[in-house]
């Protein structure tokens, strides 16, 4: 492959320790080298913004997902933001596109790659549904992607916790993983996703699961130890009891404290809690519930076993999606809205419904001021992720939208004047004043979701990093965000260059060509587990399946004809 | 005697996966595990013949069909849909999922309508699911936890031999382990069918009055059975609170629908006000449906059309991006409408499920089967191209009726084509046809 | 004022679709604009040109625009689509989506309308001279509201699903609507004068007349004695109680 140089950008690389210098990135064979030959291609970035591709670590972009675009034929039509949204006919190169909270699998490709993002995760899929999945992913052109396995209420774990097991649990989280190709330990509403078969929830970390003797706390402590000892290179990451209720506070402080005596395995967090902003509601009802964020923040400054991302609320319509099937059942009862639902067999549960956010709402206000207080009050940007995890609190598309009011107090101050007067006592973002710089903001959308994860070669652009860059038409030394926020988030929102494995994918905003993405996976059960504990789990899992799945065992893998482009990564074996 | 095991049988919607096929000579000589109707289509038992070669008329309908060589076929079938200005592509539920990604690139890159056999059966579930929500769960979680069943406008004695079973009346579950013991049983039907017979209790309703059942039951569960007349749909009201009763003291319901609400008077407004009737139960105990699925992979068809293009059936592409809108862009609302001027179907016989009106036109204009056997629809056909059985010949993805990929075996070799590799030659003379080559 | 006339000069059996037919495109165009104006014939683009003869008298915006179809249009689609002002008279038959999305000016058809006439409409007035067929005044696949404002009046019979998912506005049926009109109701008022069947299934609120007979009642209303509005005398039920339900639905005695 040729070799190319960009010369004369702004470059941020916070990994590397570069902040807004003139340096010149080289990138030969699809990875940034050191230097390249005379003959290299120049890519002229005439003084603009320059940072490694986006990597969003949490997003729901394959599986469920389909359910809701079935479920949202309405959502096909909606264009709130032109270019990225909406439909859009075919050309020669694209296909066509549609949708703004369920775009087509096309549309996924290329408005992220629009966006600046290179590699997305998917964070929420069952193992007997990852098949379904991969076709997904391999239908999504561009990206490099990679996938979260739910495994917080699954038969299998929760049978080995209770009987303390902890050779069987590793060795099934190793063989879930390597049967559904996925990367990384997904746990949402531990416990919960199992009660909600018989139609019941859990309300605390200490609830008694229905069918096993577990609690939701035996349940994330059982799983981040194994996760440990299997070394995975991402750490569990969990979405907390009790999502979307007031009062939820301190279930999800309970979460955080409960894991300071899990330790890590390597130099990152022992959990990453998702969605942060539908986890942080003081009150004990809709009427007396306020943003609890400074006691989040607080726990978060002073404790370093953690990350968290954002779930940062869009205003406008959304799509719920989540394996918290009794949550998903409670809004569409409140809202009397659409709802679906899939109890998956022995693995998780999940649920769809369609939302809608709007400023002149009180509670919606609320929630929208606390994911930005999150993300402001915490003071180190390597434990916050943006999220707005999408399409749940808003569509992808809207990313340089939540970026920007990270970057201007000035922009912020501007939506919350529309605010009901209702918002005002129950939020703190009024009086934060801090402004996000393009280092931190770097941190935030690649570096650090690209080290949470564990991705090497993502989030930086040191030599043996993937070539994923992505140049903007925004000069950091000319512009100030705060004011200029509105020309900062078009830019955002259409790169001038994006480059996928050095190859220039996005030109002013437009896609130019479509390679397709690897998929990360980790093997951690080849030569993580011991052949006498293989045996001893395929023998129960075998019993298991003939008993309770509806699929014959042989059938159930995923199979090496939907990875067709795997990475595979090797935990090192303790 | 090779013997594969964990064959997936290509039927109906039920996608078994525990088949045990003996191939001898490349020749499948015998099929363990399978029901009647399961085994007939493994072992290629057909009412009809092979289509043994590629054919094409060459001198309009009225002309015999004479064998060529499949590039003839497929550049005749190019050339069709590329002069064409409002071709359908219709089918595509009894092949692969690999298959239906070929079809929707070639109805894109033709401005066709796309649309699946759900056009006359399950469609309206879809509608149901985007009017209301698809309240479901897996087949296996029904298995485990199911100790209400009822069937709804559906016979699985007879279309899905093996459903009860293997998944729903007499499967053993976890919490289920003793299997019909642990389990009730309700069918709605206008006849009592031999499902009915069986069930403990039968909803014998005047035909085409699903929507008036579900709205009493509905009523009921929501404290309102003081409001209901002494029959509703036929039925005594002492026998619908009976059910509602019934419902209200299981732990687990699943209802199993199938064409009997999809296809009757009020059509889809059945289908999704009996998914609220599953969110109105759903407030004390859980509820869910599935529906039963005829056509082995029309659930993958949705799937795939809608990942790749937005929308699960229906979708018209001749503006270059997907409209849907069925009642308007179903492949019979057009057809009835004669706007049709092309028509190229695969892995589905419209010849003998269409309504007449329908296949009266269908003989009037240019029309490409592609398929591995010969039915009615050869009889109107043009071009005839023989493919593959998936699911027997080639491999590849299915979806089952509660939304479950599985991959598909391949048996036997075969020297026909499959349905993936046809598409995407047609779709490479099509970018020729159309100086778009290259790609 | 400004009077645009488009005379069919064929008979296309393909659907035209024709969204830009509207008083807001049209206005202050000549003959020759609004001929080159595009529109899609199956999957070819062509222009209305192509379909109609134009001929333009006078120039002024939306409001002052009044577009004359001159003829049997059964195959065009969209006309008058997101209207705001202005004015359209078709003289005779229109294709699906007449008048969908519009929120000001009127419509005036003198022969009949295909589906979805008035879908999602908002505002202004559609008059249909002859009869309608399915989900007049009905909304989009998935969308919760169908229409939202406005007054659609149908003077022949409508099939099935009149006004479904209408959330206001006002619907007026001369003749009979088939079944269920007025299903998943937020809002709105129906009157149908003619005879229909299973009306305001799973009504939310909302209000439908019925003049003529209902043919089969739902069995989830509550019978509430009888109500005299505007001088007529009607047996009043409230739901649907299916959904708990506060629509009310008034049948003439
Ligand atoms: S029930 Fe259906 S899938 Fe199972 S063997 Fe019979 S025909 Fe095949
Ligand atoms: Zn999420």
């Amino acid at each position: 492959m040729a070799e190319m140089i960009i010369k004369n950008g702004v470059v941020y690389d916070p990994k590397n320790s570069v902040d807004g210098e003139k340096n010149e990135i080289c990138i030969k064979d699809g990875k940034i080298v050191d230097n390249v030959g005379a003959g290299a291609k120049v890519l002229d970035a005439e003084g603009c913004l320059v940072m490694p591709g986006g990597v969003d670590g949490h997003t729901h972009c394959a599986g469920k997902i389909n359910t809701a675009r079935i479920m949202s034929p309405h959502d096909m039509r909606y264009s709130p933001i032109p270019g990225l949204s909406g439909p859009e006919p075919r050309t020669k190169l694209l296909r066509p596109q549609v949708g703004y909270n369920t775009p087509n699998t096309h549309a996924i490709g290329y408005r992220y790659s629009k966006l600046g993002y290179t590699t997305i995760a998917e964070a929420a899929i069952t193992p007997m549904m990852a098949r379904h999945m991969h076709e997904e992913f391999e239908s999504i052109p561009i990206l490099d992607k990679l996938a979260l396995v739910l495994m917080g209420s699954n038969w299998q774990v929760m049978q080995y916790i209770q009987d303390g097991d902890s050779e069987m649990l590793k060795s099934y989280m190793a063989w879930a993983l390597l049967a559904s190709r996925g990367y990384g330990v997904k746990i949402v509403n531990p416990g919960g996703g199992s009660n909600w078969t018989w139609g019941k929830n859990v309300t605390g970390i200490d609830d008694k699961v229905i069918d096993f003797d577990v609690t939701p706390a035996d349940i994330l402590i059982g799983l981040a130890e194994a996760n440990e000892a299997l070394n995975l290179p991402h750490s569990i990451h969990v979405h907390c009891n009790n999502l979307g209720v007031p009062g939820n506070l301190p279930t999800t402080l309970d979460t955080m404290k409960l894991l300071e005596r899990v330790k890590a395995s390597q130099d990152r967090q022992v959990m990453h809690l998702t969605h942060m902003q539908f986890h942080s509601y003081t009150g004990t009802s809709w009427m007396d519930f306020a943003s609890g964020s400074d006691q989040i923040a607080d726990y978060i400054n002073k404790h370093d076993h953690l990350t968290f991302d954002m779930g940062q609320m869009i205003f406008g319509p959304a799509m719920t999606m989540t394996a918290d099937g009794p949550t998903e059942y409670r809004n569409a009862r409140m809202f009397d809205a659409k709802w679906s639902n899939y109890d998956q067999e022995l693995e998780d549960a999940g649920g769809i419904v369609p939302l809608a956010y709007t400023p002149q709402h009180f509670a919606h206000a609320t929630m929208w001021s606390i994911g930005l207080e999150l993300a402001l009050l915490v003071k180190d940007p390597w434990k916050v992720m943006f999220t707005t995890d999408n399409p749940n609190g808003g569509a992808f598309v809207n990313y340089p939208e939540g970026q920007v009011l990270l970057m201007s107090d000035k922009k912020r101050q501007e939506v919350i004047a529309g605010f009901p007067d209702m918002t005002m006592d129950r939020i703190s973002l009024p009086n934060i004043d801090r402004e996000l710089d393009w280092g931190e903001m770097t941190v935030m959308t690649r570096s650090m979701p690209a080290k949470m994860l564990g991705l090497e070669e993502k989030g930086h652009l040191g030599a043996g990093a993937d070539a994923d860059v992505a140049i903007y038409d925004v000069k950091p030394d000319k512009v100030d965000v705060s004011v200029e926020h509105e020309a900062v988030k078009k830019a955002l929102g259409f790169a001038k260059y994006t480059i996928k494995g050095g190859e220039i994918v996005v030109r002013d905003g437009d896609i130019t060509a479509l390679p397709k993405g690897k998929v990360y996976w980790v093997n951690a059960y080849e030569n993580g587990i011991v052949q006498t504990e293989k045996d001893r789990l395929i023998t129960d899992l075998e019993e298991r399946f003939k008993k309770y799945y509806s699929m014959q065992f042989s059938n159930y893998m995923v199979e090496d004809a939907y990875v067709p482009r795997p990475v595979e990564v090797r935990p090192e074996v303790a | 005697m090779p013997v594969i095991k964990d064959v997936v049988c290509t039927f109906c919607g039920c996608l078994c996966d525990d088949l045990e096929v003996t191939v001898e000579d490349n020749k499948i000589t015998k099929v363990g595990k399978a029901c009647k109707l399961g085994r007939a289509k493994t072992m290629g038992m057909f009412l009809h013949e092979r289509i043994e070669k590629p054919m094409i008329r060459k001198n309009g309908k009225d002309s015999e069909l004479e064998e060529c060589s499949y590039d003839e076929a497929i550049t005749k079938a190019a050339e069709i849909l590329v002069a064409a200005k409002r071709p359908i592509s219709y089918g595509w539920c009894s092949t692969s999922c690999e298959a239906i990604e070929k079809a929707v690139v070639l109805a894109e890159e033709t401005g066709s309508l796309f649309d699946s056999t759900a056009n006359v059966c399950h469609g309206p579930s879809a509608l149901a699911t985007q009017e209301k929500g698809a309240p479901s769960c897996s087949l296996g979680t029904a298995k485990n936890y199911a100790d209400l069943i009822i069937f709804w406008g559906c016979n699985p004695v007879h279309a899905h031999p093996r459903h009860q079973t293997r998944y729903s009346t007499m499967a053993k579950g976890a919490f289920t382990p003793n299997g019909k013991k642990d389990k009730k049983m309700i069918v709605v039907d206008p006849r009592n069918t031999d499902t009915a017979k069986k069930a403990d209790l039968l909803l014998q309703l005047n035909p085409g009055t699903d929507y008036v059942l579900v709205e009493a039951l509905r009523a009921i569960v929501n404290g309102h059975a003081d409001v209901l007349p002494d029959e509703i749909a036929g039925i005594p009201k002492a026998t619908v609170m009976e059910a509602a009763e019934m419902c209200k003291a299981a732990k687990f319901t699943v209802i199993y629908f199938g064409m009997g609400v999809t296809q009757t008077r009020g059509r889809y407004k059945s289908g999704d006000n009996v998914s609220s009737l599953v969110s109105d139960l759903s407030q004390t105990n859980k509820v869910v449906m599935i529906p039963m699925r005829g056509h082995y992979n029309v659930t993958g068809f949705g799937q795939v059309a809608a990942w790749e293009a937005g929308f699960p059936m229906a979708l018209d592409f001749s503006r270059g991006v997907a409209y849907y809108n069925p009642g308007e862009t179903g492949t019979n609302d057009v057809l009835m409408r004669r706007e049709v001027d092309a028509f190229i179907t695969g892995a589905a016989d419209p010849g003998a499920h269409f309504p007449q009106e329908s296949i009266k036109y269908l003989y009037k204009i240019p029309a490409i089967q592609v398929d591995g056997y010969a039915n009615p629809t050869t009889e109107f056909s043009d071009v005839v191209i023989p493919a593959a059985i998936a699911g027997v010949e080639c491999e590849g993805t299915a979806y089952r009726m509660d939304s479950q990929p599985i991959r598909m075996k391949k048996l036997i070799e075969t020297t026909f084509k499959s349905d993936e590799e046809i598409l995407t030659e047609i779709i490479a003379k099509v970018r020729e046809l159309k100086g778009e080559g290259g790609a | 004022m400004q009077t645009v006339t488009l005379t069919p000069k064929r008979s296309p059996v393909i659907s035209i679709e024709a969204e830009m037919i509207t008083p807001d495109v049209f206005a202050g165009k000549s003959d020759a604009e609004i001929g080159a104006i595009p529109a899609w014939e199956g999957n070819e683009e062509i222009t209305l040109a192509d379909v109609f003869d134009v001929a333009v008298d006078g120039s002024a915006d939306a409001a002052g625009t009044k577009i004359i179809i001159d003829g049997n249009v059964p195959r065009v689609k969209r006309i008058g689509e997101a209207m705001t002002a202005g004015e359209i008279v078709v003289k005779g038959d229109v294709d699906m989506r007449c008048g969908a999305l519009m929120s000001g000016g009127s419509i005036t058809v003198e022969g009949n309308a295909d589906s979805w006439v008035g879908r999602e409409m908002t505002g202004g007035e559609i008059l249909v001279k002859g009869n309608a067929t399915y989900y007049a005044g009905g909304g989009y696949r998935g969308e919760t509201c169908g229409m939202r404002g406005g007054k659609l009046t149908i003077e022949g019979d409508v099939l099935d699903y009149l006004g479904e998912h209408m959330c206001g506005g006002e619907i007026l049926v001369k003749g009979n609507a088939r079944l269920l009109p007025g299903v998943l109701n937020w809002s709105g008022t129906i009157t149908i004068e003619g005879d229909t069947t299973l009306p305001g299934g799973e009504m939310k609120s909302g209000t439908i007349f019925v003049k003529g007979k209902v043919l089969e009642m739902l069995p989830s209303y509550k019978d509430e004695g009888t109500e005299e509005v505007d001088g007529v005398t009607y047996r009043k039920y409230t739901g649907d109680l299916s959904r708990n339900g506060e629509g009310v639905l008034y049948v003439s005695v």
